[in-house]
C-alpha cells in the first residue's frame, strides 16, 4: 500500500516549552490510524502541523507526497479536520453549513450538501440552527463539514468527546464506513474507540511517540492483552 | 469566490441577529424623531441649529455608522474565539478573502443605515413642510462612504485586537466620543478650549461637517474635510487590513 503521511522529524517549540521532539512515522493509504496521549502530550499540535494550522519548528512532513512546509496551499485542499472542539457556524442550519465550507473549496454547494445530508442522516434538521441541536449533532455535522471537501485524509481530533453511549456508536459507524476510502488520523482519550476503529495506534508521551503499531504488535511488545494496560504500562514504564 | 462564500455568510450572522434590526436602524430613525420634536419644542430665540432636520440627518446618518463599528467589532472578535475559525484557517482561504467577506456585508449594513436614516428624514421634514433637497441628499449620502470605511476599519481592529468581551466596551468609548465630539449634539463651535481643539484633530467632527455641507453649509471648510475623511478612512482600513493579517500569520505560526 501507498503512503500517505511521511512525518519526518516533526517538531515545535513554544517558548522554552517543546510540544513535539521531533516525530517520526508514516501512515498509509486507507489507514485508521489512532494517536493516544495523556492531555498535553502533542496529539492536537501535531494534527496542527500537518493541516497547515501550526508551522513546524524543525522537520517536514508529506501528505500525499506534498510537503506541509513548501506546498501548505496544496496540503490545505488534499486534507480536512474536525477539531477538537466543535467547529460549527451555530447561527446558520445544518445545510447552510455545510453549503458554506463547499462554497469555501470551490465544490458545487448544493449538490455536495445534499450528498452530505442524505450520507449522515441530517434530513430532519436541515433546516435547523445549529445551535438549537444537542452536542452529538453537533459533532456529526462538525464530521460532516470536513468530509464534504472530499479530503484524501481526515483529521478526527477526539470525534466522541463528550457523547452519550449510543451517539459513540453511531459516530463509530460513520467512521467505519469511511475506512480503506480515505486516510484517518485519529485522537482519543478512549481505549475502547481506539481499539474498535483503528488498523495501528501510536502512543505519545510528553512530545515524543514512543510506540507504533497494530494492536497485535503493541500486545507482543508489552505482554499486556488489553489496550489500557498496553497503556498505563507504557505511559508509566517511561516516568 | 471564496470572499463572497464568507460575505454571504457573514451577512447571513447579521441578519439574523435582531440587534442589528434595533441598533442599526431602529435607534438613528428614533434619534431623529426624538431630536425633531425636541427641535420643534426649543423657541428661535435659543438659535440651536443643529436639531434642525438638516443638520441632523447626515448627523444621525454618521452617528449609525458607529454602530457598524460595533457590528465588525464584535463579529470579528466572535469568530476568533470560536473553532470555526480554526476550521477556516485550515481551508484555502486567504487573508484578504476574511477581509472582503466582512467588510462588504458591513458596508451593506451601513448603507441600508445610512438610506434608512435620510428616508426618515425626509418623511419628517415633508410633514414639517420643507422637504429636504433629494439630490443634496444624495450627495451627503456619497460623501460619508469614506467614513463607512473608517468605521469598519476601526470595528475590524478593535475585533482583531482585543477580545469578545472588550471589543464592545472600547467601542461604546468611540460612539461617546463621537457624539460629543463630532458636533452631532451640539456646536462643537460654541464649546471651544480643549474640546473643540480635540475635534477638530480626530476625523469625527469632520465627517460629520462633511456630510452636512450639501444641505446647507460653508463651501471654504470642504476642501480640509473632504481630506480629513478620505484620508481617514483609507488610513483606517489599510491599518486594520494589516493588522488582521498579521494576527492572523500569528495564530497559524
Ligand atoms: N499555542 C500554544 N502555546 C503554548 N503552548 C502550547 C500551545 N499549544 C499547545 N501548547 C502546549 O503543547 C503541549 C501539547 O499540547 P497539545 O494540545 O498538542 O496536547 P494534546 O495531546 O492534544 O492534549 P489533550 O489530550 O489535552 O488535547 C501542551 O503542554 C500545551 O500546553
Ligand atoms: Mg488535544
Amino acid at each position: 500500500m501507498n503512503t500517505a503521511i511521511r512525518i519526518k522529524n516533526l517538531r515545535k517549540e513554544f517558548g522554552a516549552k517543546t510540544a513535539v521532539k521531533g516525530l517520526n512515522l508514516e501512515v498509509r493509504e486507507g489507514e485508521i490510524f489512532a494517536f493516544l496521549g495523556v492531555n498535553g502530550a502533542g496529539k492536537t499540535t501535531t494534527i496542527r502541523m500537518l493541516t497547515g494550522l501550526s508551522v513546524p519548528t524543525a522537520g517536514d512532513a508529506e501528505i500525499m507526497g506534498h510537503s506541509i512546509t513548501k506546498e501548505p496551499d496544496t496540503v490545505k485542499i488534499l486534507g480536512n479536520i474536525s477539531p477538537q472542539e466543535t467547529a460549527v457556524a451555530p447561527n446558520l442550519t445544518v445545510k447552510e453549513n455545510l453549503e458554506f465550507i463547499a462554497g469555501i473549496y470551490g465544490f458545487d454547494r448544493a449538490k455536495t450538501a445534499e450528498e452530505m445530508i442524505a450520507r449522515f442522516g441530517f434530513d430532519e434538521i436541515r433546516n435547523e440552527k445549529v445551535k438549537t441541536l444537542s452536542g452529538g449533532w453537533q459533532r456529526k455535522l462538525s464530521i460532516a463539514m470536513a468530509l464534504i471537501t472530499e479530503p484524501k485524509v481526515l483529521y478526527l481530533d477526539e470525534p466522541t468527546l463528550g457523547l452519550d453511549v449510543l451517539a459513540r456508536r453511531e459516530l463509530w459507524h460513520v467512521i467505519e464506513t469511511l475506512h480503506h476510502k480515505i486516510t484517518i488520523i485519529l485522537t482519543t482519550h478512549y481505549m475502547e474507540e481506539a481499539e474498535e476503529l483503528s488498523d495501528r495506534i501510536a502512543i505519545m508521551v510528553r512530545g515524543d511517540l514512543i510506540c507504533a503499531g497494530t494492536m497485535e504488535e503493541l500486545r507482543r511488545q508489552t505482554g499486556k492483552e488489553k489496550l489500557e494496560d498496553i497503556f498505563v504500562s507504557i505511559v508509566e514504564g517511561i516516568r | 469566490m471564496k470572499s463572497t462564500v464568507f460575505a454571504a455568510r457573514t451577512g447571513k450572522e447579521i441578519r439574523r441577529d435582531p440587534l442589528s434590526y434595533i441598533l442599526c436602524l431602529g435607534f438613528p430613525i428614533m434619534m431623529l424623531l426624538i431630536m425633531s420634536i425636541v427641535d420643534s419644542s426649543l423657541p428661535p430665540e435659543a438659535e440651536v441649529t443643529v436639531f434642525h432636520i438638516r443638520s441632523l440627518a447626515p448627523a444621525i446618518a454618521y452617528f449609525g455608522l458607529t454602530f457598524v463599528m460595533l457590528f465588525t467589532a464584535i463579529q470579528v472578535s466572535k469568530d476568533r474565539t470560536t473553532a470555526l475559525l480554526l476550521r477556516l484557517y485550515a481551508s484555502p482561504m486567504r487573508a484578504a478573502d476574511y477581509v472582503v467577506g466582512y467588510t462588504l456585508p458591513m458596508c451593506v449594513l451601513g448603507l441600508a443605515q445610512m438610506a434608512a436614516c435620510f428616508l426618515a428624514a425626509f418623511l419628517v421634514s415633508l410633514c414639517q413642510g420643507d422637504p429636504l433637497s433629494i439630490p443634496a441628499m444624495l450627495l451627503s449620502y456619497l460623501l460619508l462612504i469614506p467614513s463607512l470605511f473608517l468605521f469598519v476599519g476601526v470595528g475590524m481592529l478593535f475585533g482583531t485586537a482585543v477580545s469578545e468581551k472588550s471589543a464592545p466596551g472600547l467601542c461604546s468609548i468611540i460612539i461617546s466620543a463621537v457624539g460629543m465630539i463630532g458636533g452631532i449634539w451640539m456646536d462643537v463651535n460654541t464649546i471651544g478650549g480643549i474640546i473643540r481643539k480635540t475635534a477638530e484633530m480626530l476625523p469625527f467632527y469632520h465627517g460629520v461637517r462633511l456630510a452636512r455641507l450639501p444641505l446647507g453649509g460653508a463651501m471654504d471648510t470642504l476642501p480640509a474635510d473632504l481630506l480629513c475623511a478620505l484620508v481617514s478612512g483609507v488610513l483606517c482600513y489599510i491599518l486594520a487590513v494589516t493588522v488582521f493579517t498579521a494576527r492572523m500569520k500569528k495564530d497559524i505560526s
